[in-house]
């Protein structure tokens, strides 16, 4: 049998292009967000409006991607309307927007997201990142909630070090309680090994599927808090020609936004 | 009105009433040339302990010229409005010029991090979009507005916001206060001498921000005639009215990029991320800010033409950006 070899960003980008559907709309978060969209729009979504916080809606981006912009001629290129960061939000905050894509730091069981700090207090951090962005919007306001984030095991904690966009809060209803729009909330973590849902009761977080060759154990050990397998453990292909192949050579042919630990597997 | 929970960031907040007099005393209607080189324009629009936004990004369009001048002038304790910001405050704080930054995207490498963990700048937590409201509610000449994120979150607990119970649904509502910045620096594609200006492409909140500030410093890379304006009043991204001060900074994004003039210097921009420590900084500050005295000579010297015209020859996306 061949096997295919792959980094696991490749297969995290890979996985995120997979969940996106046609004919929707998805607000694009900074970094990994904007490379999964392209990739997704490249391959089975051509329809797909993207819209971003600065403005863009519906581009059709040019590649290669240009590392670190956001509002660059490339990215913006061919789009249905320019605009300003107050209507991009207004069409997220009127529930035109499908999918929010966005990536985070920690995440906890009820996809609640730190993008903010780790460690320390709010005012002397052991270590302080960007903080929201504009990702609490989206987390806020569109209707399913799409979290990209590398499975390293320590990212996934019982508690956040701190609350920068919201997930399902404490468990069912609690987002309509607090006053966030009804019926939003986080619906896939998907990360560089493997894919998580939140089950419909209790809103906690479990898993859905994992890349081909892996055990659910391997995923789920070390992992801050205890996620349940779903009934029917779904198997994830490893990332195919044709997607390898645009993300080396179209979207990133530097390599630099790909590069990660070495995988391979079953093709 | 009940409040249900409310952040313990402080705000930097005026009276709309005051703001309306502010307007009222201070911003001309007649149409006057304004055009000031970013160094008189800083010494006189910029003054320490002012509240200061920009638009756009690092990137794209930001007023980096204007940010360097502002560094060399040496202003003190600004309050800055981070929002899509890569590393504007990383070069103020390390320059001593800002001591509190309202966070939307508070910056990026390990300086501006660390800057923070070690209490050297204070921060106060907010979201791009809830700033992009509050500078709407300032530019509306309301007191605040309502929004339906940042409950549920310690951003908020950590923000100015308040949450109440709104009246016409029952359901908690988040307010914000509106932000009426000092100052407001803005660099656009096209201006003319009266402060009428064109932005070509997306922008952040330049309109809002614009009508919101005290104080408007636009730069430009291009001045055209005033009859231009009339020509083609769609284009219109800013009325003179609100502007003070016109900068002609063909340039003034650099190292960032200006859509369908010139391409961002990616690998200038790595170098200023790559700052981590204090000595860093002020080696970079020292060779590209105070060591010119002032963006022409920085472009002829730091830069070079033949960088520049390579950054000219990338922009080769032209569409859309007239």
């Amino acid at each position: 049998m061949a096997t295919v070899e792959f980094t696991d960003t490749e297969f995290m980008i890979c996985a995120a292009a997979r969940l996106l559907e046609d004919g929707k709309t998805v607000f694009v978060g900074w970094g990994m967000p904007q490379v999964v969209t392209i990739l997704a729009e490249r391959l089975y979504t051509p329809h797909l409006v993207q819209v971003f916080e600065f403005g863009a809606v519906g581009p059709r981006s040019l590649t290669p991607f240009v590392r670190g912009t956001m509002g660059g001629p490339t990215n913006i290129y061919r789009s249905l309307q320019w605009t300003t960061m107050n209507w991009a939000f207004s069409y997220a905050a009127t529930g035109y927007i499908d999918y929010g894509m966005i990536g985070a730091l920690q995440v906890d069981p009820y996809g609640n997201i730190n993008s903010t700090l780790l460690g320390g207090t709010y005012e002397h951090p052991a270590r302080r990142f960007p903080g929201s962005g504009g990702g609490n919007e989206v987390a806020s306001l569109c209707w399913k909630t799409i979290i990209v984030l590398k499975h390293e095991p320590r990212r996934f904690v019982e508690k956040l070090d701190f609350v920068t966009s919201p997930g399902y809060g404490d468990g069912n209803g609690s987002r309509e309680r607090a006053g966030l729009p009804r019926g939003t909330g986080p619906w896939r973590v998907v990360t560089s090994k493997a894919l998580f849902g939140f089950d419909g009761e209790t809103k906690r977080m479990r898993l859905l599927a994992v890349l081909r060759g892996l055990r659910p154990e391997e995923i789920l050990e070390g992992m801050g808090f205890e996620v349940k397998p779903a009934g029917s453990l779904e198997e994830m292909p490893p990332p195919g020609e044709e997607e390898l192949r645009l993300l080396r050579e179209e979207i990133d042919p530097s390599g630099i936004i790909i590069r990660g630990e070495k995988m391979r597997a079953v093709r | 009105m009940e409040v249900l929970l409310e952040g313990r960031a402080p705000i930097r907040f005026t009276h709309p009433d005051d703001f309306r007099e502010w307007v009222r005393t201070h911003k001309r209607r007649e149409p006057v040339e304004k055009l000031l080189s970013a160094r008189e324009a800083v010494a006189r629009y910029v003054a320490d302990g002012d509240y200061l936004a920009y638009d756009f990004s690092s990137l794209t369009r930001g007023p980096q010229a204007l940010v360097r001048e502002i560094i060399r002038q040496r202003r003190r304790e600004l309050w800055v409005c981070a929002e899509f910001t890569l590393h504007e405050t990383a070069l103020l704080t390390g320059a001593g010029c800002c001591d509190r930054i309202d966070v939307g995207f508070l910056g990026y490498g390990g300086y501006i991090g660390r800057a923070v963990s070690e209490g050297r700048v204070r921060v106060c937590e907010w979201t791009n979009g809830s700033l992009a409201v509050r500078m709407l509610a300032g530019a509306r000449g309301v007191p605040f507005l309502p929004v339906r994120n940042l409950l549920a979150t310690d951003t908020l607990l950590q923000s100015g916001a308040k949450v109440i119970r709104d009246p016409f649904t029952g359901d908690p509502v988040c307010l914000v206060p509106a932000l009426n910045p000092d100052v407001f620096l803005c660099h656009v594609h096209q201006a003319d001498l009266f402060g009428n200006a064109r932005i070509f492409g997306t922008n952040l909140f330049a309109l809002e921000a614009a009508t919101a500030a005290k104080k408007v410093i636009v730069s430009t890379e291009e001045i055209i005639d005033p009859g231009e304006i009339r020509q083609d009043p769609a284009r219109t991204t800013i009325p003179y009215f609100l502007v003070d001060a016109v900068v002609h900074l063909p340039f003034g994004a650099y190292p960032g990029g200006v859509p369908a003039r010139y391409e961002l210097d990616l690998e200038h921009i790595d170098r200023v991320n790559a700052i981590q420590d204090d000595a860093a900084m002020q080696a970079y500050l020292e060779e590209y800010i105070y060591g010119v005295p002032d963006h022409e000579t920085f472009l002829e010297r730091k830069v070079g033409w033949g960088r520049l015209k390579a950054l000219i020859r990338r922009a080769t996306v032209r569409e859309g950006y007239h």
